[in-house]
Formats: C-alpha cells, sequence, structure tokens
C-alpha cells in the first residue's frame, strides 16, 4: 500500500450514555489526548469527549504543525520538552504513522536585541533539557542555503538559535492516532454533540447539557478552543483570554528539498516545508479578537513580503491555498491548565498560537491531575489562579510567531 | 474579504489603517475591590457577538472612534 | 522622479468651534486633518488663531514632506496603490493609507499634493517610481 493513502481509522460509535465518570468538552488534540492518556496510563475508560462538530475540526486541524520547546522561561522549556519527547515515541506508541519529523528549528535574529534573546533562549534551553545552541550566521548559510544572509538588505540576519528538537507532524493524523486509541480502550467519542450548558449542583459542575440530552459527569473538564469564555462563565469563571485569529498558508511544490524550520521574530513570520513539498508560513496573530474564519488578501501581501525578505526563492513559487484558525490568547503569553476554581470543572485552555506541540504532554499531566486530584508538578506553574497570585508565566517572545 | 472602517472624519478606510482598542467591562457583580482590580487587569469578556470597542485611525486623523461589531463575522455598525 | 521636499507647514490644535471661524489667509492651503487639528501649509504665527481659542497649541510642522504631481501622473498612481475611494470635487483633502504608507493628499484642479511623514518620503518616492 502506498503509505500516502490513508489508512481508514476505526471509530466506534455509541449512544451517549447518562453519566460518566469524566467528560470532557472539545474534540481537539488536548480533549483526545487527555482522553487517550486517562484510558492508558490511568485504566479511566468511563470517559465521553463531546464534539460539537468533528474531531479535530477546530485548530488541530488549522495550525501549522510545528513541535519544539525553545520557550524562554524555566517552567515552559521542562513543559514543551515533555511534549517533545512524547512526540518523538508518539508513533511506536500508538502504533499510528503521524509523519513525525525532527527538522530542526532556526530563529533568526536581525537586531542586536535579537541577538541577545537568542543566545539567552540557548542558555535557557540548555540548562533545562532543551537541546538549543546558538548559530553564527556562516553556519545559518549551511543549515539552510535558500535563506538570504542580507535580509533584503533591510533585516541582515545577525545570528540564530538552532533548536535540534524542532520537530513537525501531521496534524490530523495525531487526532485520529489519539481517538483510535482512546476509543479502542472504551473511551465513547461524540461527535457532532455540541455542548449547550452545564449541569449545576450549586458551585459543583454535575454534568453537561447538550443537543442530544444531559449527561451528568463526576468531572467536566473544558479542552475547548475558541468559545472556552462563555463555558466558563456558565461554571461562573472569569477567564484571562482573547480570542484572536491566525492565518497561514501554504505555496505550490518546492522542487527542493528546505530540511528545516525557520523563524524570525523581527519578521514576524514562519517557514516550513511540507511532506508533499509545499512551503507552509504563518504568521502573528490578528490585532483584533474575532471568531471569524475569513482570510484576508492583506495577510498575503504583508507576511508573503516579509517571508520573501529572508527566503527570496519565495518569489517563484504561488500561493495555493490560505486558511484562518481561531487562537485563545492568554495575557502572558503561557497555557492555562488545571483546576478552574468551579469544583467539578478542569480546563485547558489559552492555547493561543502554541497548542499543537504541547498535545501529548497536556493531555498527559491533564490526565494525571483527573487521576490522582493533585496538580502534577510540571504544570501547576500553569494554573489559572496564577494571575490572582502575580506569578504570571510571560513569555511572549517564545510565543509571539508560533 | 476586507473590512472597511467608517472614520467619522476620515470616512470608510481598510481596517488595517486602525488599531484595534478594548473597552474593558468588569462584572457589576463582582464587588470585592481586588478582585475588581484583578478582573480589570486580566479577565477579558472575549464577547462572541456584537461588542462595542475602540479604534484608533494612525494613518488617518489619528482620532479614537468607538464602534460596534460582531466578532462572529466582523460586521461592523459605527456608532 | 519626482523628489519630495522638506514641508513649510504648521500644525494648529484648537476647537473646532475656533478652527471653523479663522480667517486663514487666502494662499495658504489649510488640511483639516481632524475636528480639532488643521495643518496650515504656510509659515503662519499664533495670533490667528488666539482671538478664537486662547489655549490653541501652534507648533511648526517640520516632520512633513511632499510633492506635487499633475492629476493625470497622480491619479495613475492612486488607481493602483489606493484602496479607499478619492474625493470627486476640487479642492478636496483625503488622508489614509497609500501604497502602504500613511498618506494626505490634496486635490486641486490640475495637480495634487503628496504629503508623507519625512521619515517615509524615500519609501514614497520609490513606489511613485
Amino acid at each position: 500500500m502506498n503509505e500516502f493513502v490513508e489508512r481508514k481509522i476505526e471509530l466506534q460509535w455509541h449512544e451517549p450514555k447518562r453519566s460518566y465518570d469524566v467528560v470532557i468538552v472539545g474534540g481537539g488534540g488536548h480533549g483526545l489526548a487527555t482522553a487517550y492518556y486517562l484510558a492508558t496510563r490511568h485504566g479511566i475508560t468511563n470517559v465521553a469527549v463531546l464534539e460539537r462538530k468533528y474531531i479535530g475540526s477546530g485548530n488541530s486541524g488549522r495550525n501549522t504543525t510545528i513541535i519544539r520547546s525553545n520557550y524562554g522561561i524555566p517552567e515552559a522549556v521542562r513543559f514543551y520538552q515533555r511534549s517533545v519527547e512524547l512526540y518523538q515515541n508518539f508513533e511506536s506508541e500508538t502504533d499510528r504513522w503521524v509523519m513525525h519529523k525532527r527538522k530542526g528549528l532556526l530563529w533568526v535574529a536581525h537586531t542586536e536585541a535579537g541577538v541577545r534573546a537568542e543566545r539567552a533562549r540557548a542558555e535557557v534551553n540548555t540548562a533545562f533539557g532543551a537541546r538549543t545552541e546558538f548559530v553564527t550566521p556562516q553556519q545559518i548559510k549551511e543549515i539552510c542555503p535558500q535563506i538570504d544572509l542580507t535580509g533584503g538588505g533591510v533585516w541582515p540576519v545577525l545570528g540564530a538559535s538552532y533548536h535540534l528538537d524542532g520537530a513537525s507532524a501531521r496534524h490530523d493524523r495525531v487526532v485520529w492516532a489519539l481517538a483510535e486509541g482512546a476509543m479502542r480502550r472504551g473511551v465513547h467519542v461524540h461527535q457532532r454533540t455540541a455542548v449547550t450548558g452545564l449541569l449545576k449542583d450549586g458551585d459543583r459542575v454535575v454534568g453537561v447539557e447538550t443537543e442530544r440530552g444531559p449527561i451528568a459527569a463526576s468531572l467536566v473538564v473544558s479542552a475547548v478552543g475558541g468559545h472556552v469564555t462563555a463555558l466558563a462563565a456558565m461554571a461562573g469563571v472569569r477567564l484571562p483570554i482573547r480570542t484572536h485569529p491566525l492565518q497561514a498558508f501554504v505555496t505550490n511544490h518546492y522542487a527542493l528539498a528546505f530540511d528545516q524550520m525557520v523563524a524570525s521574530s523581527s519578521l514576524l513570520f514562519y517557514a516550513s516545508q511540507t511532506a508533499r513539498g509545499e512551503m507552509l508560513i504563518g504568521a502573528e496573530i490578528d490585532r483584533q479578537p474575532s471568531y471569524s474564519y475569513q482570510s484576508g488578501h492583506h495577510f498575503l501581501q504583508s507576511c508573503g513580503f516579509r517571508a520573501m525578505t529572508l527566503l527570496p526563492f519565495l518569489r517563484d513559487l504561488r500561493i495555493l491555498r490560505q486558511w484562518t484558525g481561531v487562537c485563545d490568547m492568554s495575557p502572558d503569553y503561557s497555557p492555562i491548565m488545571g483546576e478552574s476554581g468551579a469544583p467539578g470543572f478542569y480546563l485547558t485552555t489559552g492555547w493561543g498560537t502554541w497548542g499543537f506541540k504541547a498535545i501529548p504532554a497536556g493531555g498527559e499531566q491533564m490526565a494525571e491531575l483527573i487521576a490522582t486530584g493533585k496538580t502534577p508538578a510540571l504544570i501547576a506553574p500553569f494554573s489559572l489562579n496564577r494571575f490572582a497570585q502575580d506569578r504570571t508565566m510571560a513569555d511572549r517572545g517564545s510565543a509571539g510567531t508560533h | 474579504m476586507n473590512i472597511q472602517i467608517p472614520c467619522p472624519n476620515c470616512g470608510a478606510r481598510p481596517i488595517q489603517e486602525f488599531i484595534y482598542g478594548e473597552i474593558p467591562v468588569v462584572p457589576e457583580t463582582l464587588t470585592d475591590a481586588d478582585a475588581r482590580d484583578l478582573d480589570r487587569a486580566f479577565m477579558r469578556n472575549n464577547v462572541e457577538g456584537v461588542s462595542a470597542e475602540r479604534w484608533f485611525h494612525t494613518y488617518g486623523c489619528r482620532r479614537w472612534l468607538t464602534l460596534q461589531r460582531d466578532t462572529r463575522n466582523d460586521q461592523i455598525y459605527a456608532e | 522622479m519626482p523628489a519630495l521636499e522638506p514641508m513649510i507647514a504648521t500644525r494648529i490644535v484648537a476647537t473646532p468651534a475656533a478652527l471653523d471661524a479663522v480667517a486663514w489667509p487666502a494662499v495658504a492651503v489649510v488640511l483639516r486633518v481632524a475636528p480639532d487639528e488643521v495643518i496650515v501649509l504656510a509659515d503662519v504665527g499664533q495670533d490667528l488663531i488666539l482671538p478664537y481659542d486662547l489655549h490653541a497649541i501652534v507648533v511648526a510642522e517640520t516632520g512633513l514632506a511632499s510633492v506635487w504631481l499633475a492629476t493625470a501622473e497622480a491619479l495613475d498612481f492612486l488607481e493602483r496603490a489606493c484602496e479607499w475611494e478619492l474625493p470627486r470635487q476640487r479642492p478636496a483633502f483625503a488622508q489614509g493609507a497609500v501604497a502602504g504608507l500613511p498618506l494626505k493628499l490634496w486635490f486641486e484642479t490640475g495637480r495634487v499634493l503628496f504629503i508623507v511623514p519625512a521619515p517615509f518620503a524615500a519609501d514614497l518616492e520609490e513606489r511613485l517610481a
């Protein structure tokens, strides 16, 4: 069989039960990973994942599939490094090919301040277990011959941090592998089942109201992207989330190999090559909050221009398609995981522009929290109450573009 | 699609000419002063629907304007 | 290729009523950039406005560069580079993004004045060329 022919995924179909031990709202990567690790690591299988459209139809199917751990603060490096490692073993663990490929990520600096930031990134990464080194322009040219070191004469390349474990994987295959693995162990995944409300007993959340009737649960977990503020409000929880669109595009086939991923904080874009040979290019979020999936020509114009500044060969390619996802941005550019403050209601949210890379670790850690009732040390820094306790996990410089 | 914002001074202009400004709304149910400070600093209504907001016309008259926008489809209603 | 020149201008911030009431020198072009702000394309003193608004701010505006283009040439460029509707009457003032730059335009019969903040002068020359 041609390896590019999709393997038929085997999902079993169930009628929703009246009650489950755990109901996870949102059938994207994080929701399904939580269910998967509950089933595989903790033997908790009386679990339902509720998805309002189809699994992976939100940001899990719209992201630019970058996996990396080169963050700027120790807590984030440790957490994402766990995810990088889980991804490295993902195919053997799930017995599904998700096209995981280690590529390396060049994060290019164009200013003295940028050079300092990338040097600091390499130091922090090395100290906390991620493999990143600072490289000179000459080394950059060896790693990625296509880069114009003069930056079009405007954005000269002064150096870069080179993250050796930067990788990518096929996003919907990750979602399917998790769904299949969870269902094989007894988890129910209900697609086209929108949650319309929360069942409450006083302050405690005791289940969800759905299009297909009420479902009781000992614990409800929100793994929702894009609509989490409204869901949390039903539990009486206020969130520091603003939902912004982010656009990306792919070009037609580029005949040469572009082995690594390239990012630039100054030029606000990042580029990688897909398994089909297309150049995949993304950018920063739109400035205004919005839930609209509308793509625009302005984005193509400005992002394409910036990308060509560093990678002139893009000039000869054509844009094939573009799309938009919506990102739940937290004020400190870090995720929010764990207890919500409302009994019976856990959150994994604030996945902004950094959700895909965190799917395995986010799911694994949320599953441990659910199974043990104790917040694992790896995600304790990312609790919602960090804002009230004045210990925000500010890391914009590591998340701004990805 | 290109979204146009009607500037009362300059006329309709593409949204890229403007800078977004938020109007933070702290829920009235919050009465504790610390809770209100926290809410104002960090929490967001993140309205999914029509919301009032401020825009600064940085490419034109350099003045703020207020309008209503539906965040589900970016339809703009001048106030 | 048209070259942009630094402009002599005066920026005045005052109440809208005061700006409406002033009798501007007949030769000077007055750009009403906002209800409470004008840019006068001449070196005018504060005596003009103070009788109408004691608290008016009057400063020499040295940060602008400009060039006159013939109408045909100007419209040829603007049709390509401007996304919004241009005024039809003459004289007229308009401002907004043109070719990604913050432009102010003064339309007269037969010619159009292009004004940009001086740091963008080279960019505008490049786009006009």
